[in-house]
């Protein structure tokens, strides 16, 4: 995998080359963003429940070896095997013994961001195994061969022309079906039979339950129950930050993912698997992955409370206008931002950047994470560990000594205006200068302030009175 | 032993923040604490979810068969309904996929959501819940619940149930340029039947 970093802001201006995409995406993102609000607003107990949920998920990241071994326990006692991964690549050798186990070649499954960290499918398509996403969005996503560019609606980015088109080459529908009806009953037509003769099924896992050894797994579209119902081998793939202490506790989650994901009030399916069904068998593969290590970074380890309901990527003014695909990254958006430098710190050293550090992604999150503070810390560790574009640490540096010499700064400040209101357009704006980029540069002034104030205070203000000899 | 699993626990050990910094706080049940079922219904339609309200005289069975006048394979886990498949046919989790409507009875619901519950010992099998094209589920008003955390606190089956899935209105995707559709991968319509 290349180390280079990901040039997010090169990919943005791609996407905002085309306005019939970039307008929708902007548009339904804020649509769900609107929609969370007027949920929030029904609920006068909203922001408690917000800190109900982040006081339980920063009590359980702070005991989560006991808790874990709790759960484990639990689960193995209600006859669910338990494995652990440290990393991606433990994860898939576990699933890809388990199904070799079952001669287990047709495997569907359902959205897991965890899977998607571990690059899991091509492992698996190596070993011979056909996998099938049964989300919708996601199918769509694995068919174009892209990387899911929203972690609740991994398609958004899409129009139903484009689906269209993907649905044509696979499914041999009609190219120029314009209906989402028609492309979405395709889809349920064309899963069925593949659903009906999979010798396997995954899920991921939204929350696990440490005092009953329950996973819980949400949808809309229930499939995640069908991939878990109709194969009799279960395998769940869930990152071990998923944990909560007590069933109750879901009380309080539930209540908040889906109305911050998407504004509806909860998921059509919240499932709850404590063992496996009649003549089954359940697997659940614990997976570490850089978690365990980001539990002990003192400014980020917040970011493990997160609960993947992706509302800061629906109301961030970059993201709704770059897209997901263009953070070149499993994680996208203000959490991916943040989480993406603990997996790679030079790849996604320029994530950080892709924020105006408004505090909107803070202000909707559900479990309280500190998102725009974490990116302004992360800006400054990656300036440290020198991951910085060499303009941006030249133009730095330059300011830094600017603005430590005031006398330096105030001529610097006159040469400015001087040279806005004079030069020539190729010499204001061109690669040295990215605040001339999609935008104007700001009006000359003929007065800065520093001028003015000198004229019209300095003099005003009474002399000091001399000193008198006694 | 387990080399991966001794690994990630002490990690975790290492790297953890102060437990005595963060402690648990107690369970609180917050929010509208009404059960009625008139919060029930109107939360199950905002989730595209609707009532078979029966016509005076009218049997389930014939209210099923208006509620799906196309339906040809109707299979009831319920005393109160014949449905035209007997339920013992339905043996493997793939026998579902042939029946057009399942009846089933929920052990309660959610005033909240307008969810209902079930698990293995409702269904006959758990992809029957899944695999037909449409849901009726039976419920008593006596077993509505308030709210999510009324539900975690009180219903013994969230502990007892191997599988237990709340549902929320029939299937749903927004996933194709966020139009709404109802039935998407599982049930196209739920309907609940107050009994």
């Amino acid at each position: 995998m290349s180390n280079k970093p990901v040039n997010h802001a090169r990919a943005a201006e791609h996407f905002l080359e085309d306005a019939p995409h970039l307008q929708f995406h902007d548009e339904r993102l804020w649509d769900m963003r609107q929609k969370r609000d007027a949920q929030m607003h029904i609920l006068p107990e909203w922001q408690e429940l917000r800190e109900e949920a982040s006081r339980i998920k920063e009590h359980t990241l702070s005991r989560l070896p006991e808790y874990l071994e709790q759960f484990e326990a639990n689960a193995k006692k209600n006859g669910i095997h338990v494995h652990w991964a440290r990393d991606g690549a433990e994860h898939n050798r576990i699933v890809g013994e388990i199904l070799k186990a079952h001669n287990a070649r047709n495997l569907i499954k359902s959205k897991s961001m965890v899977t998607e960290e571990c690059d899991m499918r091509p492992y698996l398509a190596k070993q011979g195994v056909s996998v099938t996403e049964t989300d919708l969005g996601e199918r769509i996503q694995q068919l174009d061969d892209q990387l899911p560019s929203h972690i609740v609606v991994p398609a958004v980015h899409k129009l139903t022309s484009d689906v269209a088109k993907i649905f044509a080459k696979d499914y041999h529908t009609d190219p120029n079906i314009r209906d989402p009806h028609l492309l979405a009953e395709a889809q349920r037509q064309a899963a069925r039979p593949v659903i009906l003769h999979a010798d396997a099924g995954m899920t991921g896992g939204n929350f696990v339950v440490a005092e009953t050894g329950t996973f819980v797994v949400c949808t809309n579209e229930g499939n995640a129950d069908l991939s878990a119902t109709v194969p009799n081998l279960h395998i769940a793939t869930i990152g071990i930050e998923r944990l909560v202490p007590r069933m109750a506790d879901l009380g309080v989650f539930i209540r908040l993912l889906s109305r911050s994901a998407l504004g509806s009030p909860i998921t059509q399916y919240t499932t709850h698997f404590r063992g496996p069904q009649k003549g089954g068998e359940m697997h659940v593969v614990l997976v570490d992955n850089g978690r365990s290590a980001r539990l002990g970074m003192e400014d980020f380890w917040t970011s493990l409370k997160c609960i993947r309901c992706g509302a800061c990527m629906n109301t961030c003014p970059v993201y709704r206008r770059s897209g997901g695909l263009s953070y070149g990254a499993v994680y996208s958006g203000p959490i991916g931002a943040i989480i993406d430098p603990t997996f790679n710190e030079r790849k996604y050293s320029t994530l950080p950047y892709a924020s105006t550090l408004n505090g909107s992604c803070t202000n909707v999150c559900p479990v309280k994470i500190n998102i725009h503070e974490q990116l302004y810390k992360w800006r400054r560790v990656l300036v440290q560990h020198h991951e910085m574009p060499f303009v941006k640490r030249e133009i730095m540096h330059m300011a830094g000594k600017l603005m430590g010499q005031p006398k330096l700064y105030r001529a610097a400040i006159k040469a400015t205006e001087v040279s806005l209101g004079t030069m020539p357009r190729f010499v204001l704006y061109n690669w040295l200068n990215p605040w001339g980029k999609h935008r104007e540069n700001p009006h000359p002034v003929k007065q800065t302030f520093n001028d003015w104030y000198r004229r019209n205070r300095e003099k005003a203000r009474p002399a000091a009175a001399p000193e008198t000899k006694k | 032993m387990n080399p991966a699993r001794d690994e990630i626990l002490q990690a975790l050990r290492n790297n953890r923040p102060t437990p005595e910094n963060h402690p648990l706080p107690p369970v609180r049940t917050l929010g509208d604490l009404d059960a009625s079922r008139e919060r029930f219904i109107a939360s199950l339609k905002i989730l595209g979810g609707d009532v078979l309200e029966p016509v005076e005289g009218e049997t389930l069975d014939q209210a099923i068969a208006r509620r799906h006048p196309d339906a040809k394979v109707i299979c009831s886990n319920v005393p109160e309904a014949r449905g035209t498949l007997p339920v013992e046919k339905v043996k493997t989790p793939q026998d579902a996929a042939t029946i057009d409507v399942t009846v089933v009875r929920a052990p309660f619901g959610i005033a909240e959501m307008g969810s209902i519950f079930l698990s293995e010992s409702q269904l006959p099998i758990n992809s029957f819940a899944h695999l037909g094209q449409h849901i009726v589920v039976l419920l008593s008003p006596d077993s509505i619940t308030a709210n999510m955390h009324t539900a975690y606190q009180e219903r013994p089956e969230f502990r007892s149930a191997n599988y237990g899935v709340l549902m929320s209105g029939p299937s749903a995707t927004a996933d194709i340029q966020g139009v709404l559709i109802r039935g998407a991968q599982g049930v196209r319509s739920l309907s609940v039947w107050f009994a």
